[in-house]
């Protein structure tokens, strides 16, 4: 009896250590860049938060589209107003896995590829991207690039202002993970 | 059932039952559930209240952010009941000339001309409370607005004398509220004084509450309204009649200009002039049609 007890004490044990595989941060940077020759037009959040299951392979992001900051105050409240929308749709999201087999162990810079889900004004789209991920000793260092256009997300942007905003706009990720303690 | 068994079958159940009790909180919590969890609570401010810092003639509570400037071209046309000699009003025009700079977030100066009065005028405009929701709660923005207006008329010997008797001094609460994404409303309790009147039988003080707001017809076009009462104890004495300012407008915004078109039958286009001194009534089809425009410039690197 004595020796099962220790046996349930030491699944619990390992369990906890297993419960190690998650790595998060509520300060990753996500900028994006839809400048044109005719108008720079650059924003940048440092406030999004994201998890990484590193059992699942497993990656999600959420950030409020209010924390972007534009070097024009005009800007930023017509991107709020007129084309986010942020008062129906506060939230940006982005769910999706690491298809890319990966070794969490390594300690070296890998380039993987992620497919999941991401919401902006409240319209979700598949997308894949690549991404650069160094797995480090309790934490993870991630940065990748999207490109998306505002059509995909039923952003409408009027005719007068449709040749100062790119039509292809770059998102950056850049995340410094820690390990999860909940 | 020996007792050995029994312990055998106990011990199975316990160990199976923590293996439930530990396996549920782990499996429950997938990452958009972890999301949500370490999402902080945040305040959310009101912003856009109005489109433009001016509702119709009078100030909203949207103002200059930190290093953005603001040219304003206002123009009002003549009344329309002047007939087709003066061809409804359009033959004539009274123009303002402004500029407002944001020095901080919070506070906004400007200056402007007109040439109602040849009156040159100076305001400040401070944001005291921001309307915001979420973990701070503020259900109104609130404002302080100060503006000096120098007549430069020089057409009244009194005013020639002395210089001060050539100033009058506003002073605004502006109490504004974004309701949803199309209502907006203010009220600005006003109090004007001024150092020398038409008539002695008019007051050097005034007092007058404004009421406004605006809905948009779309995410660029706004329906707005601002109507000013003005408190007179005498005013079937005074050797002019004077009536309460009411205008009536739609906004467009287009990127970083507003134009406002406007009916209203206050002539003047700051406070001293169209709180203290409209002349001309709706009711005599005494309307002028005008409009403003807005451009915002910003220099931030």
């Amino acid at each position: 009896m004595n020796k099962l007890l220790l046996c349930i004490a030491l699944g619990l044990f390992l369990n906890t250590v297993g419960a190690q595989n998650r790595f998060f941060t509520k300060d990753a940077k996500i900028n994006f860049n839809s400048s044109t020759s005719l108008e720079d037009i650059v924003a940048e959040s440092n406030q999004a938060t994201t998890f990484i299951d590193i059992d699942k392979n497993e990656v999600a992001f959420s950030v409020l589209t209010t924390s972007f900051k534009f070097r024009r105050a005009l800007m930023e409240e017509h991107f709020n107003e007129n084309y986010i929308e942020s008062s129906k749709f506060p939230k940006a999201k982005f769910s999706g896995k690491i298809v890319t087999a990966i070794d969490w162990k390594s300690e070296k810079l890998v380039i993987v590829e992620v497919k999941g889900q991401l919401t902006i004004h409240g319209v979700t789209k598949d997308v894949s991207f690549k991404a650069q991920i160094t797995p480090g000793k309790g934490k993870v260092i991630a940065n990748a690039e999207i490109m998306v256009t505002p059509e995909d997300f039923a952003i409408a942007i009027p005719s007068v202002v449709r040749d100062k905003i790119a039509k292809e706009v770059t998102i950056k990720i850049d995340a410094v993970y820690t390990l999860y303690q909940p | 059932m020996t007792n050995n068994m029994r312990n055998k079958l106990l011990t199975s159940l316990f160990v199976i039952g923590m293996i439930v009790l530990y396996s549920i909180p782990v499996k429950s919590q997938d990452l958009d559930a972890l999301l949500d969890k370490e999402t902080k609570p945040q305040t959310t401010y009101a912003t856009a209240i109005f489109k433009s810092t001016r509702i119709v003639n009078g100030h909203s509570v949207q103002q200059m952010k930190k290093k953005q400037l603001e040219f304003r071209v206002s123009h009002r046309f003549g009344e329309l009941n002047t007939g087709s000699y003066n061809f409804w009003g359009l033959d004539q025009g009274t123009i303002h000339l402004g500029l407002g700079y944001g020095i901080t977030d919070w506070l906004e100066v400007g200056i402007g001309r007109s040439t109602y009065e040849k009156t040159a005028d100076a305001f400040a405009k401070v944001s005291i409370l921001r309307q915001s929701t979420g973990e701070k709660n503020m259900p109104v923005h609130l404002s302080y607005l100060a503006s000096t207006e120098i007549i430069g008329l020089n057409t009244n010997p009194a005013m020639q004398q002395n210089f001060t008797s050539r100033m009058s001094f506003i002073q605004q609460i502006l109490i504004a509220r974004k309701f949803n994404e199309s209502l907006s409303l203010q009220l600005t309790p006003t109090f004007i004084h001024r150092n020398l009147v038409p008539s002695e039988l008019d007051r050097n003080d005034l007092l007058a509450c404004g009421i406004g707001g605006r809905y948009k017809l779309s995410k660029r076009i706004s329906f707005n309204v601002e109507y000013y009462y003005v408190y007179r104890a005498n005013a079937s004495s005074l050797p002019v009649a004077y009536y309460n300012p009411l205008s009536i407008g739609i906004d467009i915004e287009t990127g970083g200009h507003v134009f406002q078109i406007m009916i209203t039958n206050a002539q003047a286009m700051r406070e001293g002039g169209f709180i203290g001194k409209t002349a001309a009534s709706w009711a005599d089809a005494g309307i002028h049609l005008g409009f403003n425009i807005s451009r915002v410039f910003t220099f931030n690197k």
